[in-house]
């Protein structure tokens, strides 16, 4: 996935509105010129890739935050490596 | 001894002088004011050394010194009382005029104005109980300061980045919280900050949490809470530094207190209520269920949209291989096939990859489509298509492009040029290569 494609979309908010959008054009927009349409169809995959790519992006992580603002991983027990009861 | 009360012994009031002990009665046992004040005093504090009296509370003053001044009144008779800052720390409502009360305190004697007074140890509201006093008191003054308006209610982040938790790491609403998120999610980064949740101290410390995890970057949404308890327990969420922290949180604050029947001032203060802390993991990624559907959504709209219009090409396709008499059309069949297979390799491009198995089915199953109608395509125009295709492999210059020629046109693309001589310097023409076109402008006739 192209990176530079990225910077193009704001967040996950707007890149959920604008495919909203795109998606609405082409639906609505049957007599738009080829070109046009391809360019929105990927641009609708770009920023459907963007969405998938948010919603999947964060690893899981539990981390700790002191008093003095330092933050460490959680003790494993915490981070629910154990079996659920 | 009734002579006794023929001293002064209601001080003038406002009169500061030191009354003088001294008379010329000496076959009389004459105490000075001091002395009887001191004796009365004393006699005083041993019998009512631990008193409970109940009354209305008038006249309350914070002096600054810390002490609190007020009297205890009822229909016919009122009370002096004090209560030294030290007993004030463990109030938790504000005392204040009209207040029905019940002191608990003993009894002592204002020297310089002999008068007598409750010394209080400990005050309640009769009636309501201390703490819901003190909440009703709490939750008017900041509803008048607006901290529970629905306006300033903010919704939550579609994707929180990371989650922010304040809460004892012993307690169980930890547990729930990572339960839930671990089943439902497994890619969560949580940024727990851990407090005391009850007992002295906890609501400085809970308020100090909130103020410190929204600067964590990326934290985007924070749950406040603890698990099920009294109302002593919980009180830590009925605090106004808590409730202050969270109003001035500058992310979304969900509040998840005790069980469902517990409301407390942190949760009307907050952006949103959770019931029990597991819910409150359960709405931060509900919302990512919400979006994640919604995707889909577009996903499969967007999909069909684009496999409509290369139907709708494909038409087109045959549309112009039936009127292959007409000249100049032969390219522009072979032109158009060639933007099919141009719109069904971009489609391919923008597969998705293996994120998500339902979208790459979707896409699977289109380009399956797309292959199975130029199959058909293919077979419906049968004989004459093929006998076509044969021709154009002869004809068509676009199996020559491919090997480096080029094809010129003239500006409206009606004819190849094949002789220079039709053309003069500053024309246009367009020059098609194997991939693409480009305009040109002669330069020179040579």
């Amino acid at each position: 996935m192209s990176k530079a494609v990225d910077n193009t979309i704001k967040d996950f908010e707007a890149a959920i509105a604008e495919l909203e959008s795109v998606v609405r054009k082409l639906e609505e927009g049957g007599d738009l010129p080829l070109e046009e349409s391809l360019k929105l169809y990927e641009r609708g995959v770009t920023l459907s890739k963007f969405c998938h790519a948010k919603l999947e992006a964060a690893e899981r992580k539990i981390e700790l935050l002191n008093e003095r603002g330092d933050l460490r991983p959680a003790p494993a027990g915490l981070a629910g490596d154990e079996p659920d009861r | 001894m009734s002579d006794l009360f023929d001293l002064p012994f209601e001080d003038d009031p406002g009169g500061v002088e030191e009354p003088e002990p001294k008379g010329p009665l000496p076959t009389r046992r004459v105490f000075t004011v001091t002395e009887l004040t001191v004796r009365v005093r004393d006699l005083l504090e041993e019998r009512f050394f631990e008193v409970w009296v109940e009354g209305e509370l008038s006249g309350v003053r914070l002096w600054n010194t810390g002490h609190l001044y007020f009297t205890l009144k009822d229909s016919s008779s009122l009370l002096k009382g004090l209560m030294f800052r030290s007993a004030l720390r463990y109030l938790k409502f504000k005392p204040a005029d009209g207040m029905r009360v019940v002191a608990r305190g003993k009894i002592s004697v204002y020297e310089p104005k002999g008068e007598y007074q409750i010394v209080c140890e400990h005050l309640e509201p009769q009636g309501l109980g201390a703490l819901q006093l003190a909440f009703e008191q709490l939750k008017k003054r900041l509803q008048a300061e607006g901290l529970f308006d629905v306006a300033k209610k903010r919704p939550l982040p579609a994707l929180p980045r990371k989650i922010g938790v304040v809460t004892s790491l012993d307690g169980a609403a930890i547990r729930d919280i990572l339960k839930v998120l671990r089943r439902r999610y497994k890619n969560v980064h949580v940024v727990i900050r851990p407090t005391k949740v009850q007992g002295d101290g906890a609501a400085a410390e809970i308020a100090h949490g909130i103020r410190q995890i929204v600067t964590v970057p990326h934290v985007d949404v924070v749950i406040v809470g603890r698990g099920g308890g009294s109302m002593e327990d919980l009180w830590a969420f009925n605090e106004e530094p808590v409730a202050r922290a969270i109003s001035i949180s500058p992310i979304p604050v969900i509040s998840a207190v005790g069980h469902e029947s517990d409301v407390t001032i942190a949760d009307l203060v907050a952006d949103l209520r959770a019931p029990t802390p597991s819910a409150a993991a359960e709405l931060v990624v509900a919302r990512k269920d919400d979006f994640s559907h919604r995707i889909n959504r577009l996903h499969e709209r967007l999909v069909s949209c684009a496999y409509a219009r290369v139907q709708r090409l494909s038409r087109r396709v045959h549309e112009l291989s039936g009127r292959r008499a007409l000249a100049g059309y032969t390219t522009r069949v072979a032109m158009t096939q060639r933007r099919v297979d141009e719109l069904t390799r971009r489609l391919e491009a923008c597969e998705l990859g293996r994120r998500l198995a339902k979208n790459r089915t979707a896409l699977v199953a289109m380009d399956a489509k797309l292959h199975r109608l130029v199959a058909a395509r293919a077979q419906r125009s049968g004989a004459r298509l093929s006998a076509m295709a044969g021709r154009l492999d002869t004809l068509s210059p676009l199996a020559v492009l491919a090997r480096g020629y080029a094809v010129c046109w003239n500006e409206d693309r009606t004819r190849a040029i094949r002789d220079a001589a039709v053309l003069s310097r500053g024309d246009t023409v367009h020059v098609t290569l194997s991939r693409g076109s480009i305009a040109a402008k002669v330069s020179d006739i040579e």
